[in-house]
């Protein structure tokens, strides 16, 4: 392609953007929107997943046990368990140590402890260590049929619920982001369609006088890639706000909250969000183009 | 030049018969009135030689091409060797004389530098070289045809076709016009005019061509209009 056509492609796609300045508008702000719903969606799933998934590499069970249990047979179960295969380490927790770490995590609201007096509802357990995350299912397992055990819990639960949630999301995020992807596709091919009216007689001499298809589709590609690209930059700066602010929050009332740090994963939403929008906004020219090309 | 051999056209949305087995062969340098009243097939032969519509049957050489199995993606190709004239002009209001003509050989991606040579060359030719900077809305009807004739010129095709280039031009102007297609036939380009316009047919003495129904129904060198106006 020579730099005098290139020159051409861009007259035109700046010119068409300021003759339909509020189609253009119209057209720019359909892809923000979109695309920014799009971006909270997977900024939702993405750290959902990450959750779920580092809760289900973690290779600790704690074992609880019976509230009855004699001091030998606890020793016993202790030593049981460090026999058994692909065990890292095994650590006895009291029921006052229990009772002390609740308080650490409850932080503030420790008062919350202050209602059970001396009383102390926490069983002892045993937090054990396994030496691969694939190991603590059939390890929980077993475990868990000892005598003097009352339960050997690890993630599991909160893993399947996680994994439910963000199938959930997904499904959901999905049915959402094909809707908002067709809404944006028909703004912007309305909008393309309005240059390709208002330039239907240069088209037609265009074609007489030999002009290729991609000659003339060019201008009108680039036009719709610019308005996404558009959309796409205040979709990413809003979402980039929008998760920092939503950070802040979360790390002051749920510091364990393993949210995703903002840097690089900010970065590759920016970029997705920005791809996105320069696809739909080409696919969106495409559409509106066809007909006119078929002379 | 082209090569027409059997040609038909049915249209399929309503069944007419556009062109019935249609013969015609036209040479290089050649000058050829196509003559008919009006729906008599004139504008679907030329539709023909653009490639704007495909024959039902036939076979048609145009310049070398061949139009009947050519693919889409050849079709510009087809074209940069042709040069078109309308009878409503068809320039674009927002550009200058010189931006109009110059516009045909920028979207084929010619060099600048040889796009400014042929341009003012060509527009020497039409005599318009002063009102380069002009635009159309600021010429009479006769100077807006000049510079589309210039557009359909500028890229050197080897066949001109034009469609009723006098169809809106008084008497006067339209003779000038023509003085301008004959210039252009005597360097050798090969020129197809569908006209209505009997004085200038049986003037020029030049091929003539007439067309009814479909049908070829009378192919004369040095003809007339032979039509009641």
């Amino acid at each position: 392609m020579r730099f005098d056509t290139i020159e051409y492609f861009v007259q035109e796609v700046f010119r068409s953007l300021k003759r339909n300045n509020w189609m253009t508008f119209a057209s720019i702000g359909t892809v923000a929107v979109s695309l920014f719903v799009l971006g909270v969606f997977l900024i939702l799933v993405l750290n959902v997943n990450r959750m779920a998934s580092m809760l289900e590499s973690q290779v600790q069970i704690s074992v609880y046990l019976q509230e009855d249990i004699k001091q030998v047979d606890r020793v016993g179960i202790g030593q049981d368990i460090e026999k058994m295969q692909g065990i890292e380490s095994v650590k006895y927790v009291s029921r006052d140590e229990a009772k002390k770490r609740l308080a650490e995590r409850l932080g503030d609201q420790k008062y919350l402890l202050d209602a059970l007096g001396d009383k102390n509802p926490l069983p002892e357990s045993y937090e054990v260590t396994v030496k691969s995350p694939d190991m603590v299912e059939t390890a929980a397992a077993a475990i868990s049929k000892m005598d003097g055990v009352e339960e050997a819990k690890y993630g599991q639960d909160v893993v399947q619920h996680l994994f439910d949630i963000t199938r959930l999301m997904r499904i959901f995020g999905l049915a959402l982001m094909v809707l908002l992807a067709g809404a944006t596709l028909f703004i912007i091919s309305n909008t393309i369609r309005l240059t390709v009216f208002a330039r239907r007689r240069e088209i037609a001499i265009m074609k007489y006088v030999g002009a290729t298809d991609w000659f003339i589709r060019w201008p009108f590609m680039l036009e719709g890639i610019v308005m996404g690209f558009i959309g796409g930059i205040i979709a990413a700066v809003a979402l980039r706000s929008f998760y920092a602010a939503m950070a802040a929050k979360i790390y002051d009332t749920l510091a364990f909250f393993p949210l995703m740090p903002q840097y690089p994963f900010m970065n590759y939403i920016t970029v997705a969000l920005l791809l996105a929008g320069m696809v739909i906004g080409a696919i969106g020219s495409t559409i509106s183009l066809k007909r006119f090309l078929e002379v | 030049m082209i090569h027409m051999r059997n040609i038909s056209k049915i249209y399929d949305d309503n069944g007419t018969i556009a062109l019935d087995h249609v013969n015609i062969d036209i040479e290089k340098g050649e000058f050829v009135f196509l003559v008919g009243p009006s729906g008599a097939g004139k504008s679907t032969f030329i539709k023909m030689l653009l490639r704007e519509e495909l024959p039902s049957s036939g076979e048609l050489i145009v310049n070398g091409h061949d139009v009947v199995h050519m693919v889409r993606h050849d079709v510009p190709y087809l074209r940069r060797g042709l040069g078109v004239v309308f009878q409503d002009y068809r320039l674009l209001p927002d550009k200058t004389v010189y931006e109009n003509v110059a516009f045909a050989m920028q979207v084929i991606e010619a060099p600048r530098r040889l796009i400014q040579r042929s341009v003012n060359s060509v527009l020497d030719v039409v005599g318009l070289r002063e009102k380069y900077r002009c635009f159309p809305s600021q010429l009479s009807g006769g100077e807006q045809q000049r510079v589309a004739i210039a557009r359909a010129i500028v890229n050197s095709p080897a066949l001109v076709i034009a469609d009723e280039p006098t169809g809106n031009l008084d008497p006067d102007t339209s003779w000038d016009i023509m003085d301008i297609f004959q210039r252009i036939n005597k360097s050798g380009t090969t020129i197809i005019m569908a006209t209505h316009d009997k004085t200038i047919v049986d003037r020029m003495k030049k091929r003539v061509i007439a067309i009814e129904d479909g049908h070829v129904v009378r192919d004369e060198a040095k003809g007339v209009y032979g039509y009641a106006v």
